[in-house]
Parts: C-alpha cells; sequence; structure tokens
C-alpha cells in the first residue's frame, strides 16, 4: 500500500495518475458487479454512469483513507457537500479534490 | 472497510470518533431502515456533524443490507435487535448509548431499549414505530408489493423518472434483497412487544416524523403510550425525512443531545442558545 510512496512526495501525482489509482479503487469496490475500467473518465458520474450506490461510496471513502490518509481528507471534502451532490459527484471533480490536497501536502 | 464477524455473519461497521480527537461528549448508535437504507444515509448526512461535534459514532449495515452479510433467512425483527445488542458487546460499548434510527432503525432501537433499558440514554426516531400488530400488518402489505414491483423492469424505470437513477438503483438493490431472503416473510412474522412492554421504555425518545407522512397520524398515540416521548413534525415532509432535511435532522439530533447533557464541541458548542 505505501511502496510508491517516496516517489510521490517528491512529485505529486498528476491528474492522470491520481484517475488511474482512482479507477483501479472503483474496481475493487465494484468486484462483484464488475466494471469496466476503460469507461471511467473524468466526466463519469459515479452514479449514472458507473452505477454505484451510496453505500459503494463509503467503501470508496475508506480506499481514499487508507492510500493517502488525512492529506486528502475525504470526510472534510464530503462534509461540504449535501447528499445529492455527493451521489452527482464526478470522478473528475474527486480526482481534481485529491491532486489539489497532494500538491498542497507536498509543499508543506 | 471494517467487516466484523457476528455469530458468523460479516457486519460492515464504520465508526467515526470525536473530530478533535478529544474524549468522547457521548455515544451514538445510528440504525438504518429496511430495504433501499444502509448505514450511507446516515455517514453522508448526520454522522460527520456528530464526529464534528465531540461524539463517538457507530454506524452499520444490519442484516442483509449495504456490504453486511445476506442470509438466506433470519430476518425477524427480534433477530435485528440481537444483532445490536451482540455488536454492543463485541465493541464494549457498556456505557448508555444515544439511539438514532431511521423508519425500521428505529423499530429495532425500541426493541433494543425494551431488552436492555439500561444501555440506552435516549432514543432519536425518524419516521419510526414500534413493532405492533398493525405495524407487522402494514410491513406485511409493504413487502409483499415490493417483492413483486421491484423487480420489474417497469417500475424501476418509473422510479428513476419520478426518483432518480440513483433511488432507482437503490430499488433494484432491494428486489434482489428481497428475491433472495426470506425478508418479506419474515418481518411479519417477527415477536411482536405487548404496550405494557413498550412502556418500559422509560429512557427520553423524540420522535421526528415528516408533517405530510401517513406515519405522522400516530404521534399522539405514541406520545401517550411511552412514559417520556415528544414528536416533532418536519414541515412539507413523506417518510425521506433524513435524506431530504438532512439539515434539519442535523440541528434536531444536536440540540436533542445536548438536552440531555452533551457537552459539544466544535461548531455545534459555538451556535449553542441559537438553537431551542
Amino acid at each position: 500500500m505505501t511502496s510508491s510512496a517516496p516517489t510521490e512526495d517528491l512529485h505529486p501525482p498528476t491528474e492522470q495518475e491520481v484517475l488511474a489509482e482512482i479507477t483501479a479503487m472503483l474496481a475493487a469496490v465494484l468486484d462483484e458487479y464488475g466494471l469496466d475500467e476503460a469507461e471511467v473518465t473524468m466526466e463519469s458520474r459515479f452514479t449514472e454512469d458507473l452505477d454505484l450506490e451510496s453505500i459503494d461510496l463509503v467503501t470508496l471513502a475508506g480506499r481514499l483513507q487508507q492510500r493517502w490518509g488525512e492529506r486528502v481528507n475525504f470526510a472534510e471534502f464530503l462534509a461540504g457537500l449535501e447528499l445529492d451532490e455527493i451521489i452527482g459527484l464526478t470522478v473528475g471533480r474527486l480526482v481534481g479534490h485529491v491532486v489539489d490536497r497532494l500538491r498542497t501536502a507536498g509543499r508543506s | 472497510m471494517a467487516l466484523l464477524e457476528l455469530d458468523g455473519l460479516p457486519f460492515h461497521v464504520q465508526r467515526l470518533g470525536p473530530q478533535d480527537g478529544g474524549p468522547a461528549a457521548a455515544t451514538a448508535v445510528l440504525l438504518h431502515g429496511l430495504l433501499t437504507d444502509s448505514l450511507a444515509s446516515f455517514y453522508f448526512t448526520l454522522a460527520p456533524a456528530l464526529a464534528a461535534s465531540g461524539v463517538e459514532v457507530l454506524m452499520y449495515d444490519q442484516r442483509g443490507h449495504g456490504r453486511s452479510g445476506r442470509p438466506p433467512t433470519g430476518y425477524r425483527l427480534e433477530q435485528f435487535v440481537d444483532d445490536a445488542g451482540v455488536l454492543l458487546d463485541r465493541l464494549e460499548m457498556t456505557g448508555p448509548v444515544h439511539l438514532v434510527g431511521n423508519s425500521f432503525g428505529g423499530t429495532v432501537a425500541f426493541g433494543l431499549a425494551a431488552r436492555r433499558p439500561a444501555q440506552v440514554r435516549s432514543i432519536l426516531v425518524i419516521e419510526s414505530e414500534p413493532a405492533s400488530g398493525a405495524w407487522a400488518a402494514k410491513l406485511d402489505g409493504i413487502l409483499r408489493q415490493a417483492e413483486t414491483e421491484l423487480v420489474k423492469r417497469s417500475t424501476l424505470a418509473w422510479v428513476a423518472a419520478k426518483r432518480g437513477a440513483h433511488t432507482a438503483r437503490l430499488a433494484r438493490s432491494a428486489g434482489r434483497l428481497l428475491a433472495t431472503t426470506s425478508l418479506a416473510r419474515d418481518i411479519p412474522a417477527s415477536r411482536l412487544p405487548s404496550e405494557a412492554e413498550l412502556r418500559t421504555i422509560r429512557c427520553p425518545v423524540l420522535a421526528v416524523y415528516g408533517s405530510e407522512s401517513d406515519l405522522a397520524d400516530q404521534a399522539a398515540w405514541l406520545d401517550e403510550l411511552l412514559p417520556d416521548c415528544r414528536s416533532t413534525f418536519v414541515p412539507g415532509r413523506e417518510h425521506s425525512v433524513l435524506i431530504e432535511a438532512p439539515d434539519t435532522v442535523r440541528e434536531l439530533a444536536l440540540s436533542w443531545l445536548r438536552e440531555h447533557g452533551t457537552e459539544l464541541r466544535g461548531p455545534a458548542a459555538r451556535r449553542e442558545g441559537s438553537v431551542r
């Protein structure tokens, strides 16, 4: 889980790298239903396009926490959103949040 | 994802500690409803506000729901109440806890309070009722209808058009739960408490209803039945109060905990006095 941490601290990951990681997490979250990874883009909506339900987002939150911990602070990100917004969330918005936070954490 | 095995069945458990890392001002156990519900309904609404206020929060997916195990049988109310009790024991939560129940989760909360009065400090229920003959008959009707309707494409398309894709997604999952388990037959066959048993629930109870919900009609009966119960109505809402009016539920829950001796911290503490 932490094997890639040293290089990542030197170079905050790009949008593409974070998208690839989140796509892999989505595949793990959805493994019982299956997920076509080619279909995950920045514009994909978690519910309408990827068929996630709210409990899948809880599982995804756990994986984000495990991968990036407090630096990404997913709980705080979600606390600022209403349930409707969380359900309508795009992959790109989450990727953007992760990239921003890792960049800020890298500078501090 | 935290999975805890209780009597051979895995339970998806989520705990949020006080956000400031301090000691817990109180412990709240959040119980979700039947079929389309899961701990996610609390995880994205009430739970973060409670944790930000210094409250320790325990949420779990009830049997058959969310990411917990789904046995083919064993869905009578008393089995859901057993789960709550066994989980509290396993987590060594012996001190009195505040129960928050949404819909059927409230029915479980009443069941737990009747069985373990010393362990329950208060109950806040949203669109709930204690089990009774009338409750069992109503659930029987709802579950029979859901069992046949929620597997039909036409019904799911109607839900998607009326309530959006996410609700349709939840409805499809509920259809699978009903198709693969005995839940629809088990719930109406639950052991029902007598009114005398319900009157032994002496802890303070706040019953929250949507003003437009059918359930709101029972408020006077429940206030009368329980020794310490009062009702409040959220204007313009039907059954989905938690999901549709999360801000209102957050304010109600925080002022309820404060009223019952919880010293809230964080933003809620700074707002103290403004919410009455």
